[in-house]
């Protein structure tokens, strides 16, 4: 035998490859807007050290020693994500007295440590590394606050904002959860329907031409969809302007200039992803019917039931596994679609299902990645709960018909 | 039987006629009765909206809900009308044989026999010739037009005229689709190989499996995201002060690994040519699963006798492995690579999420989409262009098509239909 050790040491080098993207993914999904923007997502386990910026007092009144503390000032208008850890040293940028040159200044830049005094307006800055600070002036003067970069060694904190914001405060996403579920319903239920009659009778009942038809359906399935779509999309906005005659000519819709009937529509989604889930919805219904035991029919048929009632109260009842290994491969493929939705679905932004969303956010979101990354989890928890508490009917999908196309 | 054939074709087409006005009467019917209903929801919404204190806005709800409440009766609607298509059909398959050849139940059942097969399917086979059948000969035959319908090659000069719109691009697209379809495949059956092999050898390989597995149920685009993770850069850039250089951080892990600073945030994939190979691991990481699974299965289903036979000649595990099970899933081999192959010339959404515009990452799919969107310039030809590279796509689909056709006689000759 090879080493038993450097099997488990492959395996978990190869799992631990795989499973990094989804820590990744979560993980950024849990930071702050600015942990997510400056750091990476390994960072978020550790104390790291972070540059923050804080304002010292908001102004107003006079003093002679001003104390604070740099974490409350930088808590203080939070309720998550709340900075906590040790002070490393603060950034000081601003022009100083040059030494070598009398009367001018020179740009100073500088990291002070923690406990070192620093000039700030004129006064003796000095702060600990538990976030204490005093500022001490000669004598009571009201200076304006000042913005400094502190770097600190933050403890990992972790919240749910991103969420919130993109499922509350944003309307792309729940739209495009709404819209999803708009075309993914029907899309996996009307194919199913067509496909178990239609494999039934290519299993069950004889008909001229049968075994070809067969054949010619099932090879329909390595058809690249991209071949159809312009023909289906001037067919569509054939139907569309015809509808909008129709309308025109029934309702009195013209008073309010609403007469025009849109080609790009969910209901074109859904009777697109029907056609083209049909052919592997066949191959694996068909190949599932004609194993199930001939004198089930035949029995059946002496007692007098006709096909309808054969088919609705023993087949269906019976093929009940393999109606659910189609229903989640063409529910993950409908909801995970985007050529399709891009083509032929809905354009409005309100209409989008949530690959074309997610691929704008790409876009929209390239400096708020813990917005990106949330939204990405949320389009992603329906398919992965729906795949993983089904896991099984689909392995018996792709085992049975590993030639999808789609 | 003879005699019966005018009827039997006279009923059918009397039931495709009924079939194709009630319905969509029923249709428009159903959706103009229900019409009230997304008001209804609208109402609901709102009221919901004051009892919970809900922080959006108010409009947003009720338009929600609207949207809904549409989404619900549609559903309902679209449903209801594929059910209402068997259940009518059958009623007047059945009564209008009765009509037509009165009490007679053998002439009855020969009539009813003839038309129900084609009720069965019928649906089907429309919907595949509308949708797959007249659309593909149709793109076939735009492809070798002009805009206004006169005959030409012109559509594939790009293949061979450097002066013709589209020439770069399609030397790219090509290029890159066959280094696709070398590399994904390869890489993935061999990952999957490998893992099936480690993990039904291992306690916990379950485990492994399912996560490994996982990545399937996602879409490419969230692939795209989560991979955006690990092959993008960006971070806070560092500072020279007096005393050193403030933190800095690489966002991107794998760029953060090959020492990458934060200015360079160049991601991964976008690099010229050597970019392919990043868009292609993300590929290779959602479809490694979908390989292991069918070998899997195909090993476990290898004969324990040839094994045993071959631990008694002392094979060792390499042997065992390369001549013994190997050359015994060799079909199921070559079933995963035809889908693995089919599934990569039709790639479209991770190079079109992850490097929409670059001419270097083309194929054949996201070329189709840059014709669409961006040849229109003084051409109006762009849809005929856009044919003639689906066509492009079929072809390298067909030969695939005939072994699966093949394949399938084969098997329903075996099965004894």
């Amino acid at each position: 035998m090879i080493s038993r050790g450097l099997k488990h040491i492959v395996l978990a080098l190869i799992v631990f490859i795989w499973v990094v993207p989804f820590v990744a993914l979560v993980t950024t999904s849990l930071r702050s807007e600015t942990a997510s923007k400056t750091s990476g997502f390994w960072t978020a386990f550790t104390p790291t050290e972070l540059g923050h910026r804080f304002g010292t007092h908001d102004g107003g009144e006079e003093f002679v020693v001003l104390t604070g503390n740099i974490f409350d000032r930088l808590n203080m208008d939070k309720d998550s994500f709340e900075v906590s850890g040790d002070v490393i040293s603060v950034f000081f940028k601003g022009r100083v007295p040059d030494p070598n040159n009398e009367g001018e200044t020179i740009l100073k830049r500088r990291l002070v440590p923690v406990g070192e005094v620093m000039d700030v307006r004129g006064g003796e800055f000095v702060f600990q590394a538990n976030g204490d600070f005093t500022w001490t002036f000669p004598e009571a003067t009201a200076p304006r606050p000042k913005n400094l970069d502190v770097f600190i060694n933050q403890d990992p904190v972790f919240g749910t904002d991103a969420f919130v914001e993109v499922l509350f405060e944003d309307e792309n996403v729940p739209n495009a959860l709404i819209s999803s579920f708009i075309v993914t319903i029907p899309a996996t239920i009307i194919p199913i329907t067509i496909a178990a009659f239609a494999a039934y009778a290519f299993a069950w009942m004889s008909f001229p031409g049968r075994d070809w038809l067969f054949v010619i359906v099932v090879s329909l399935m390595v058809v690249p969809t991209q071949l159809a779509f312009l023909p289906i999309l001037t067919g569509f906005s054939g139907i569309a302007s015809w509808a909008t005659q129709l309308n025109a000519w029934l309702t009195d819709c013209e008073a309010t200039n609403s007469c025009q009937v849109a080609s790009k529509t969910f209901a074109s989604l859904w009777i697109t992803h029907t056609a083209f889930g049909l052919p592997l919805a066949i191959y694996l219904l068909r190949n599932y019917i004609v194993g199930l035991p001939k004198e089930l029919l035949e029995s059946a048929r002496i007692d007098g039931a006709n096909h309808l009632q054969i088919f609705t109260k023993m087949i269906v009842p019976l093929s009940v596994p393999a109606l659910a290994s189609f229903s989640i491969f063409q529910f993950l493929w409908v909801w995970n679609d985007l050529i399709v939705a891009l083509y032929i679905g809905p354009n409005n932004s309100n209409d989008l299902v949530f690959p074309i969303r997610l691929q704008k956010q790409l876009g929209t979101f390239k400096d708020q990645l813990h917005l990106l990354n949330a939204s990405a989890v949320i389009s992603m928890v329906v398919p992965v709960i729906i795949f993983l508490s089904m896991q099984r009917y689909f392995i018996r999908g792709l085992l049975a018909g590993s030639v999808k196309g789609g | 039987m003879r005699s019966l054939r005018p009827i039997i074709a006279s009923n059918g087409l009397a039931i495709a006629l009924t079939v194709i006005f009630v319905l969509p009467i029923t249709g428009v019917l159903a959706y103009s009765i229900t019409a009230p209903l997304d008001d209804w929801m609208a109402g609901l919404g709102v009221w919901l909206h004051e009892a919970r204190g809900w922080r959006v806005d108010l409009f947003d709800t009720e338009e929600r809900f609207t949207k809904i409440g549409f989404a619900i009766r549609s559903i309902v609607i679209a449903v209801g009308i594929s059910f209402l298509y068997f259940w009518i059909t059958n009623w007047l398959n059945a009564g209008l044989s009765r009509v037509r050849v009165g009490k007679d139940l053998g002439k009855q059942t020969a009539i009813v026999e003839a038309i129900q097969p084609w009720i069965f399917v019928g649906p089907a086979l429309v919907l595949l010739t509308l949708f797959l059948l007249v659309p593909a000969f149709s793109t076939l035959s735009l492809s070798f037009q002009e805009a206004d319908g006169t005959r030409t090659l012109d559509n594939y000069s790009f293949l061979w005229n450097p002066d013709s719109l589209g020439y770069v691009q399609i030397r790219y697209a090509l290029r890159n689709s066959v280094m696709w379809l070398i590399l994904v495949p390869t890489v993935c059956i061999s990952l999957g190989l490998l893992i099936a092999v480690l993990a039904d050898s291992t306690k916990w390989g379950i485990v492994a499996k399912t996560l490994i597995f996982v990545p399937m149920a996602i879409s490419f685009v969230g692939a795209a995201v989560i991979w955006r993770n690990i092959f993008a850069g960006g971070g806070i850039e560092p500072q020279l002060v007096e005393n050193g250089v403030t933190p800095s951080y690489q966002i991107g892990l794998l760029k953060s690994l090959l020492g990458h600073t934060p200015e360079y945030n160049e991601p991964l994939y976008s690099l010229e040519f050597w970019g392919n190979f990043f868009l292609m691991w993300i590929l290779i990481w959602v479809q490694t699963g979908f390989a292991m699974v069918i070998f899997s299965a195909a090993l476990r289903g290898v004969p324990e006798d040839t094994i045993e036979a071959a631990k008694i000649d002392g094979a060792n595990p390499f042997q065992m492995f390369f001549r013994i099970k190997l050359p015994q899933i060799y079909s199921t081999v070559v079933v995963v690579w035809t889908t693995l192959v089919i599934l990569v010339l039709k790639m479209f959404d991770i190079p079109y999420a992850l490097s929409a515009n670059d001419d270097d990452k083309l194929l054949l799919a996201t070329m189709m989409e840059n014709a669409r969107n961006n040849w229109s310039v003084g051409n109006d030809n762009v849809e005929n262009l856009f044919a003639s590279i689906a066509v492009l796509l079929m072809a390298t689909v067909v030969p695939n098509m005939i072994f699966n056709a093949r394949r399938l006689r084969r098997e329903q000759k075996e099965m004894g239909h």
